[in-house]
């Protein structure tokens, strides 16, 4: 289970940190600010503008109107191809998916359409929309609503993928998404978004944007390398506190984004390292983990001390009842223990 | 209203379209262009054709695989078309895709996956209405279409949004060898408007004049904010799927009787008539035709394929 206090471990959130912006509002300021700046910056999706399901678009239809905040049918072909169309047509879409899982009902949309009318019309268009996706397990939502999907699509080429894992990533990588002038994937774990995070001050700048394919080194480290996202970054910092008491210095690479991919911090770290571990909940097989074990493979073979390794669910779909989805997914002791073998050998 | 001018204007663009494709068609069959046969509009080019007539600029049009009929019919330019057909950089997508687009002009061309134009239509009359424009959007997508999800989603939520896209279900009578008969349980495809929330009439597909009445009536009901109208209109697909479809799931008469509906052949009988193209007329016009392919055709040959760099452009914007 993903404690729901995650990052609350000492306890009831105290006054100060209550002050602190959470993930959900991040987006949601993202989000209205560039409605402000941009009149063309408009969304749909189910609910968003009634009943916001997780909350980021709550309150947007006050300021906003309906027009600019629409609630649609369960049509998500129709929708998503919609937000295609209207950013042929000047408009700049962001869409939400429910449950990110639904992306594979409008996939065709995705990867045919949005993905490839610039390069098959030789230029002439661009398809400049955001898809905002929850995703991730830990939560009890069963095999069809926890997924971690971006390798999908992540495969397909034409996507940008976004993979936000604080508040700041949050608000500067939807910026740079909603800027963008190409299809964005936008994931959202869903047990990030009542989170609260410090911030600097450039977080309530408007035009503070973090572009894509840039990675944040979480943590400095000497004797191994993990490369984590969303959830799974918070994990491998949890690991690499308890992992420096036993003098093994873990340094952290949260990518960000997986396409465009920050491959060359990657492999700077991993050369300074020689060992890298990948920590994702996608699943194993043909899942990102694996693409980034092959890029540092095929550059820096030489420099590595150890076979690389990767965690991620091991090819089921995560589980609905508690104790089997939390034997699937990987956990900060599964992290413990893989790092401990690889450092030993 | 129509006039005499813009009905010889029709019958032009019916032949080019013929022609062009049969050169196209003829380029594959002679092993001069490689690659997944062609796919001709022959025997519905008054569906293209009237409905592309009835648009101004500024109003889009997107396509289905059969995509050089609206091409033509929208006035893009033949010897890029070829060009585009015979994957040179001189053609309008450099080569890159024979959906040949032409967004300056108001054309998507798209297809490759059956009905997946269907949405972004829908997405581009959203466009024109949140952007208060008149311009209105068509999506031309077939009777084998109609029955895709897409359509059934598109068709829902331009009739609750109350977008300006005309849906047009060119109905030719097959998608590839499966019969309409056997593919809907109704009379009409636009028996299904009632359903979606819509206005929506058949209309004889291989008559421009009726296809222009009534993609017009349509244009107006968008343009004046009265939202999405489906029309099906009823013609014939007289070569195969693809080019080298021998079509043997058609009998020979079956496939006769067809011709005898050939909308070139009707209309120009009909000019004939009202005594706008007579029968000289008409074959200096189809000489004259014939030449512009030729020299689309010359054009398309002595252009140079496009760069092998080019494979990785336009991939981000």
């Amino acid at each position: 289970m993903i404690d729901r206090r995650l990052f609350r471990s000492e306890g009831k959130i105290s006054p100060e940190k209550r002050e602190w912006p959470n993930f959900r509002g991040a987006i949601k300021e993202a989000m209205r600010e560039e409605m402000r700046r941009d009149e063309n910056v408009f969304q749909m999706g189910e609910d968003i503008a009634g009943a916001s399901p997780f909350g980021v678009t709550a309150g947007l239809v006050k300021e906003f109107g309906p027009e600019r905040l629409r609630d649609t049918p369960c049509s998500e072909v129709a929708v998503l191809g919609a937000a295609i169309g209207a950013g042929l047509g000047g408009m700049r879409a962001i869409m939400e998916f429910q449950f990110g899982d639904f992306m594979s009902v409008a996939i065709d949309q995705l990867t045919h359409q949005a993905a490839m009318l610039r390069y098959l019309t030789g230029g002439q268009v661009s398809v400049p929309i955001v898809v905002r996706l929850p995703c991730g397990g830990g939560q009890r939502c069963g095999s069809q609503h926890s997924q971690s999907l971006y390798s999908w699509f992540a495969h397909a080429p034409g996507i940008k993928v976004a993979l936000p894992s604080t508040a700041l990533d949050a608000k500067g990588l939807m910026k740079s998404a909603i800027r963008d002038d190409n299809p964005v994937l936008f994931f959202e774990h869903k047990a990030l978004y009542r989170t609260r995070w410090p911030v600097p001050d450039e977080f309530k700048d408007e035009d503070y944007l973090i572009p894509f394919g840039q990675s944040a080194v979480r943590r400095e480290g000497s004797d191994i390398t993990i490369v984590a996202t969303l959830v799974m970054v918070h994990y491998a910092l949890e690991a690499a506190d308890l992992l420096a008491k036993e003098n093994i210095f873990v340094e952290v690479i949260d990518p960000r984004t997986l396409v465009p991919l920050d491959t060359g911090s990657i492999l700077k770290s991993v050369k300074k390292t020689g060992r890298l571990l990948v920590v994702d909940e996608a699943y194993l097989t043909c899942g990102m983990q694996g693409e980034i074990i092959a890029l540092v493979s095929e550059n820096i073979f030489q420099d590595l001390k150890a076979p690389p390794r990767r965690l991620g669910n091991p090819g089921v779909p995560v589980p609905f009842e508690p104790s089997l989805e939390d034997t699937v997914l990987p956990t900060t002791e599964k992290i413990l223990k893989a790092v401990r073998e690889m450092v030993a050998a | 209203m129509i006039n005499n001018d813009l009905k010889i204007e029709m019958m032009r663009k019916m032949l080019m379209i013929r022609h062009l494709e049969n050169a196209w068609g003829d380029a594959y069959l002679n092993e001069e262009i490689d690659g997944i046969p062609p796919s001709l509009s022959t025997g519905q080019e008054a569906v293209s054709v009237g409905a592309c007539m009835a648009l101004e600029k500024g109003d889009f049009v997107f396509t289905t695989h059969r995509g050089q009929a609206p091409q033509v019919a929208m006035g893009l330019d033949p010897q890029r078309i070829m060009a585009e057909l015979y994957c040179r950089e001189a053609g309008y997508n450099k080569g890159k895709s024979y959906h040949v687009s032409d967004f300056s002009r108001g054309v998507v061309g798209m297809g490759g996956i059956v009905a997946g134009q269907v949405p972004v239509a829908g997405g581009m009359a959203l466009a024109h209405k949140m952007k208060g424009s008149d311009r209105v959007s068509l999506c031309f997508f077939g009777d084998g279409a109609s029955n895709e999800g897409a359509v059934h989603e598109t068709a829902n939520l331009a009739a609750i949004w109350n977008l300006p896209l005309i849906m047009l279900c060119e109905n030719n009578g097959y998608c590839i060898s499966l019969p309409v008969s056997r593919q809907i349980n109704t009379t009409h495809i636009s028996d299904r408007a009632a359903g979606y929330g819509m206005p929506g009439e058949w209309v004889d597909g291989n008559d421009p004049v009726a296809v222009y009445e009534t993609v017009s009536k349509a244009v107006k009901r968008a343009r004046s904010g009265d939202g999405p109208s489906f029309i099906e209109a009823i013609t014939n697909r007289l070569s195969g799927h693809l080019v080298h479809d021998p079509q043997r799931y058609r009998s020979k008469e079956e496939v006769e009787s067809a011709w005898e509906q050939c909308p070139i052949r009707g209309f120009g009988n009909k000019l004939q008539s009202e005594g706008l193209l007579d029968a000289g007329s008409f074959s200096a016009m189809e000489a004259g035709i014939k030449q512009e392919v030729q020299a689309a055709v010359a054009f398309a040959r002595q252009s140079p394929p496009p760069a092998s760099g080019e494979a990785f452009e336009d991939l981000w914007a």
